[in-house]
């Protein structure tokens, strides 16, 4: 990867406080590192979906903050991705190339379900009726076929605001090759309809695919008036509280950008919660001297599985919101998060013949396991963990819910363990196995699909139940060293502090490798990086660097699918194609099994990430102590199972919070926390390190 | 799996069996993705037409990528025929086992199928295979093939690699008879490393599982599938079942129909597909082998029974019987061709569903537009005069309505799964063509109280001269209704000459037409049929259908007895019972009510005028059943079509 760096002339003044706030479904968390005293405090709140920023408010109260006192201001939030999720966007109109607008609505034309004749496939966010057809048309080289109509732009644009539409949507054909028309169309309908949210696909991706591109704008339209506004409401909050800060919104890159930006570009803002856990395990790692490393974020309903690799997240070109099979594409870059529909409310069923099967069917919170008595009359994996003693039913969230033990043995007997002629903890045990296996795929398709060997990694375990489960998925993947953060339910946010500026530039530019002009490549690369440090400008008194990186797509003739390879600048200094070449051939050889040196390589895009580097929170110390564990730290033992041919053995318990660095303790342990508990399985050994992370070794099977 | 040398598995164990489960799925669909991201041909990487998949040491099916339904027996019946052709004995580890032969594939003879063995500590576990659609296998580029011999290269059963030494005699006598070499080698290898991922993921769960837990995991997941299936079909009313429908033509004797006859039978948990009154082999290509005949009825009895159950295995077939003699037109004999192999196939599978609808109509679908509505143009490249062949359209067409829904639109057939049909921006970069549109074809879909949904239409300029074929089915045999719902539109293919008018082929056969520069196909696709009765659908459906330009008003009023008042655009509620009460008095509507605007043009000379007109400009056509064209200098205030869009779109949302 190449890094230019020029280091800022103003030094940044670490300020006083610096927040991040990462409002999720359920819980708003916040996280709040105080300069001052080097110390990071944390806060938890349920998220107020009427008023978000209320909750924001109330959980910075909790972390014992102000905004007052805030030099920086970082937010995730689940705002954009809820308006898409749950369709309550702004009355959004299309404008398209003539001949096109039905290219939203017909898609990839692929049906995935392909033996359901009751599948379903994505439905557009913008209806038939407000997708209108502009003439204009430029080819693949970005030559005009057919110039664009600008009376009919005005014209239509004028009827659309006359009509109340709240935001517009433009896409004309080759945009990502010339981007002409669609800037003049942005200006005229700007101009005609002031006070409409208007978004132009090439201001998102200058990258070929139509519907893609199409689907990516519409979404930023859709979007965008809501996120706009909340953003303003935000803003507008933090300013009578007091706040003279910067107000920074994370993207699904992990990196932040300005309100402005934010304001326009709000796509980018998607994934914003687990990119945030995402740069929390980078960090963790860089403290670490870890190079590679799983991030396994597992919670009530799903579990979720990125990637680090040589010490940098690794990253997607676009995806699929809301799943592949109905699913709208959005084309920019974010980071590579797998998902499975595998949580603590998953629940196990028996098929035709005796199938075992856990999920994809899930209790939730409501009517949740059964061991919760709220009205849940199927096991879950909760339920499994309880019945062999894993969690407690007594201090489930710090003892404010008691689990009801005796109703999970029941179900799990009845409908589980006697039709299978199994022991209730064999079955128990089973659901555990087969829930495991479905996350271990996950993470699989994060590694594995790109060459990668899961065992050479770490696994970074957080969210609610990702300790509870982080050394099974490990087991299963041969994965030898597992780590749980400190504060495993806040990790999102306490990621969000460490984060830093980013623009990211894709430009598709179709060229033969071998015969590339160098001087052209150049030019285009300065072009992107010039835009992204005008762009990062507004974060100039917080950034100690500015760090670029390059990449390319890139395939062999005849190919259709690239791979982004990585672009060290001495390339590009002794335009080493042959250099290029060789990287691509490597690459290709790791992620799909044979390189072809001899074959001709082509470049599809260009891309380029424009960093802009803030101070981080500096780790944490803790009080170290012996190898044993204080006495404080002892919660006793209780029986808990960990192989259902052996049966519950009895298990030390430690309370989390009473740990000192340096403590070890070898399993079979439960260490537990106010929201989670981790498991430390026989043979494998747990060791606190100096800044409060269970370090787990796994034994090899 | 009875195989008398096997000794008896343990006791399966239900977690294991649930591991293995996912471990069988996970394998198939990375074999997937890995293939698909490493193809050279778009027919691979945007079609994905191919299937990967996992085999028991019979060749019988264990799981098989979910891409593209119609190759549900081939790599099956093809590793069977290889273990006949070479002895158990005769197969060893490092061999890859290869053969595009039509009548075991069951298809042309473009698909290359490889396989490999997997050995595990010196056993035989299983095979794992890729059959894949190669762009170019020689044989005639154009025009219609009269017998196997003038499709290309027929590749007997061979080994590619023995021993994990490469034949490469066998790669030079493939890569001399293809017209894209480099190309082909490039799938080649791309189709050996998705096996050899196959071939990893099931050593390493008979490694963790071991071999004996494994095998027995794998025969009681067919059991499983079995016991479900069982359930879903003793569910069906015992009874026979038949249906009627038909092909057009067979490219060769022009207009002659061919009749698609299907029996099903049912007793108890068991079905019976008899297709013996099938056609006979035709003239023409669109013959395919008897694997493709066991195929398509595999296919319309996953459907029925267990969509969902996955992976994909032989055990759910357990409780089908087929019954198909050979020389039908899905069990031809050599020599005759197979080039165009998928399309009939496609008809069969909803004729089943057909047939089956008076006894399971929650289940089943009306017809769909059952054809995968692609052309082909080949030529040189104007920039640097290379040969090219552009395989393009996979358009999309309408799917059927249903008991409670109502169809979808614009999506691939049933023949094809995950397939995704080419950007038109990557079309352009790549091939000299210009796609003029690409949109819904309104009012397409059959009318119902479930509309069918609709088909698309692509228009694509050439800008050079090239050769032109295409082979669309289902002109005339339109997508049937069900329960009183109506025909939805067939599919058609055109081309407007440059200055000339726009040629209708009656039974879509297109077969080596010029093309030049400025002249322009068009593709369209045909919706889905209707279910239940257009007069009871909801009067609130049929408007919204009209506000988004999917339904016109004339189609509204004459199909489905909804009238909408001229000032205020919205239903005319007493007006629309009173035409619903004339219409069921007169018995109507009927198919021919339904028949869409360009389905008339082809029968009707006034379409030429039409379509000369449409050659001024560049050419919209039909909107709400009028003619509409526009002219540069038309004001966007005048323009009608622009403002009755704005017009309705007012009301919508």
């Amino acid at each position: 990867m190449t890094v230019q760096s020029s280091r800022s002339s103003d030094n940044p003044q670490p300020t006083a406080i610096r927040l991040a706030a990462d409002v999720g479904g359920t819980f708003t968390d916040i996280a709040a590192f105080d300069a001052a005293t080097g110390e990071i405090r944390y806060g938890k709140t349920l998220t107020t979906p009427d008023t978000l920023v209320a909750g924001v408010v109330d959980g910075v109260a909790k972390a014992g903050v102000g905004f007052a006192g805030t030099g920086i201001f970082l937010h995730g939030t689940t705002v954009a991705i809820n308006t898409l999720l749950e369709r309550t966007g702004a009355r959004t109109a299309l404008l398209i190339t003539r001949g096109f607008r039905d290219i939203y609505e017909i898609g990839r034309v692929n049906r995935p379900d392909a033996y359901n004749l009751y599948f379903q496939k994505h439905q557009p966010l913008i209806d038939r009726a407000l997708r209108l057809e502009i003439d204009e048309r430029l080819d693949a080289a970005g030559n005009v076929l057919v110039p664009l109509d600008e009376a009919q732009v005005r014209h239509i644009a004028r009827a659309l605001a006359d009509m109340g539409i709240e935001a517009i949507a433009i896409l004309f054909l080759h945009s990502y090759r010339n981007p002409e028309h669609e800037i003049r169309a942005r200006e005229i309908v700007a101009d005609a309809c002031p006070g409409v949210f208007v978004s132009a696909s090439h201001e998102l991706s200058q990258e070929y695919r139509e519907f893609e591109r199409a689907s990516t704008v519409a979404a930023n339209a859709y979007i965008g008036p809501g996120v706009a506004s909340y953003l303003d409401g935000f803003n507008q909050r933090l300013g009578e509280d007091g706040f003279p800060g910067t107000f920074l919104i994370m993207q699904s890159t992990g990196g932040v950008y300005g309100v402005t930006e934010a304001q326009r570009e709000c796509i980018r803002m998607l994934e914003s919660g687990p990119a945030g856990g995402l740069i929390g395990a980078k960090v963790l790692c860089r403290r670490m001297d870890l190079a590679d490393a799983i991030a396994f974020d597992m919670g009530g309903t799903t579990a979720k599985a990125g990637v680090i690799s040589g010490g940098e997240v690794l990253m997607t070109g676009a995806s699929m919101i809301g799943g592949y099979m109905t699913g709208l594409p959005v084309q920019i870059p974010m980071i590579d998060i797998q998902e499975v529909g595998t949580g603590g409310g998953s629940i196990a069923r028996l098929g035709p013949g005796g199938a075992l099967r856990v999920g994809p069917q899930s209790a939730g919170a409501k009517p949740g396991p059964v061991c919760y008595q709220l009205g849940g009359t199927e096991p879950t994996v909760t339920d499994a963990n309880l019945v062999l003693g894993r969690l407690a039913a007594d201090r489930f969230l710090g003892g404010e819910m008691a689990l009801d033990t005796a109703g999970a043995e029941r179900a799990l007997k009845e409908r589980i363990a006697d039709p299978l002629g199994l022991t209730v903890a064999a079955a128990a045990e089973g659901i555990l196995r087969i829930a495991t296996t479905a996350m271990a795929h996950v993470v699989r398709r994060v590694t594995t699909d790109r060459g990668l060997d899961a065992a050479d990694f770490a696994l970074i375990a957080y969210g609610g139940a990702g300790p509870l489960h982080a050394a099974m998925v490990a087991k299963e993947l041969r994965i030898p060293r597992v780590v749980i953060p400190h504060s495993p339910g806040h990790f999102s946010a306490f990621g969000m502090l460490a984060a830093d500026f980013r623009r990211d530039y894709v430009r598709t530019w179709f060229t033969r490798l071998a015969t590339a002009p160098f001087d052209e490549l150049e030019r285009r690369y300065l072009e992107m990086e010039a835009e992204g440090r005008a762009s990062i400008e507004t974060g100039r008194p917080h950034l100690l660097d500015v760090v670029v990186t390059r990449s390319a797509d890139m395939r062999y003739v005849g190919q259709e699918h690239a791979v982004t390879v990585d672009l060290p600048l001495t390339l590009f200094e002794g335009r080493d194609t042959a250099g290029v070449k060789a990287a691509f051939d490597a690459i290709h050889e790791v992620r799909y099994g044979y390189g072809a040196p001899d074959e001709q390589a082509e470049i599809v895009s260009l891309r380029s990430s424009v960093i802009g580097q803030m101070r981080k929170p500096p780790p944490e110390p803790l009080a170290g102590g012996t190898a044993t564990p204080p006495a404080a730290a002892g919660r006793g033992a209780r029986p808990v199972c960990f192989d259902a041919g052996i049966g519950h053995v009895p298990t030390a318990t430690f309370a989390r919070a009473d740990l000192l660095a340096g403590n070890v303790v070898a399993g079979p342990a439960l260490i537990e926390e106010y929201a989670s508990t981790t498991v430390v399985f026989p043979g494998d050994v747990l060791t606190v390190d100096e800044t409060g992370n269970l370090v787990i070794n796994i034994q090899r099977a | 799996m009875n195989d008398a040398n096997r000794p008896a598995p343990a006791r399966h164990d239900p977690v294991t069996t649930e591991i293995v489960r996912n471990g069988l799925i996970a394998a198939t669909e990375e074999m997937k993705q890995n293939l698909m991201r490493t193809a050279y041909n778009m027919i691979i990487y945007e079609a994905l037409d191919f299937t990967v998949g996992l085999f028991d040491r019979d060749g019988n099916v264990l799981s098989i990528g979910i891409g593209l339904p119609m190759f549900i027996r081939g790599i099956s019946e093809t590793i069977k025929a290889k273990i006949r052709h070479f002895g158990l004995e005769n197969i060893h580890p490092g061999d890859v086992l290869l053969t595009n032969d039509a009548y075991i594939t069951g298809s042309h003879l473009n698909h290359m199928t490889f396989s490999v063995p997997i050995f595990h500590e010196g056993a035989l576990i299983g095979f794992a295979g890729c059959m894949a659609h190669w762009q170019d296998i020689g044989g005639t580029l154009d025009g219609m093939t009269m017998d196997i011999y003038s499709e290309g290269l027929q590749m007997p059963i061979v080994k590619a690699w023995r021993s994990g030494v490469v034949n490469q005699d066998i790669l030079d006598v493939i890569a001399m008879n293809v017209r894209l070499p480099e190309r082909a080698m490039g799938d080649l290898k791309a189709q050996i490393a998705s096996i050899r991922t196959g071939e990893r993921h099931m050593l390493e769960l008979a490694q963790k599982h071991g071999r004996e837990e494994l095998l027995a995991s794998i025969d009681a997941i067919m059991d499983h599938s079995e016991a479900l299936v069982r359930e879903r079909v003793r569910a069906i009313p015992d009874g026979v079942y038949e249906a009627e429908s038909f092909m057009d033509d067979d490219g060769v004797e022009a207009g002659k129909r061919i009749p698609i006859r299907v029996k099903v039978t049912v007793a108890d948990d068991h079905m019976t597909i008899d297709l013996t009154d099938i056609s006979k082999q035709v003239k023409g290509f669109y013959n395919s082998g008897m694997t493709a005949g066991l195929s398509c009825c595999q296919v319309a009895f996953k459907c029925l029974t267990s969509a969902l159950d996955y992976p994909l295995n032989d055990g759910s077939f357990r409780p089908l019987t087929i019954i198909l003699p050979t020389g039908r037109v899905v069990s031809a004999e050599k020599p005759a061709p197979m080039r165009w192999w998928m399309t009939f196939p496609m008809t069969i599978v909803d004729t089943v569903f057909k047939a089956m609808a008076p006894a399971m109509p929650d289940k089943v679908i009306a017809g769909h537009h059952a054809d995968l509505v692609i052309a082909s143009v080949n030529g040189y490249h104007p920039r640097d005069g290379r040969l090219f062949i552009y395989v393009g359209g996979l358009i999309g067409g309408g799917w059927g309505a249903k008991l409670t829904e109502d169809g979808v639109s614009g999506v691939i057939a049933i023949n094809d799964g995950d397939t995704h049909n080419g950007p038109s921006e990557q079309v352009e970069v790549k091939f000299p063509l210009i796609v003029e549109e690409y949109a819904l074809r309104e009012d397409s879909g059959g009318p119902g109280q479930f509309r069918g949904g609709l088909g698309t239409v692509q228009r694509v300029r050439a800008t050079g001269d090239f050769m032109f074929n295409a082979q669309i089915e289902r002109v005339n045999c339109r997508p049937w209704g069900l329960d009183g719902g109506l025909s939805g539109a067939g599919n058609q293919v055109t081309i407007q000459r440059a200055g000339g008018e726009e040629a209708f082929f009656p039974s879509g056969k297109v077969l080596a037409e010029a093309l030049h520069p400025g002249d322009r196909y068009v593709l369209r696709s045909g919706g889905g049929g209707g279910f239940g009765s257009p007069l009871d659908r909801d009067p609130a459906a049929v408007e919204r259908d009209v506000i988004q330009g999917i339904v016109s008003r004339d189609m509204a009023a004459a199909c489905y007895g909804v009238v909408f008042d001229e000032d205020t655009a919205a239903v005319d509620p007493a007006a629309s019972d009173a035409l619903r009460a004339r219409l069921r008095a007169e018995g109507r509507p009927d198919d021919d009510d339904g028949l869409t605007d360009d389905g008339r043009r082809a029968q009707d000379a006034a379409a030429r005028a039409d379509a000369i007109r449409s050659q001024a400009g560049h050419g919209h056509a039909h909107h709400h059943g009028h003619q509409h064209f526009r002219h540069a200098h038309v004001r966007p205030e005048d323009d009608y079509e622009l403002r009755l869009q704005l017009a309705l779109a007012r009301r919508c949302c």
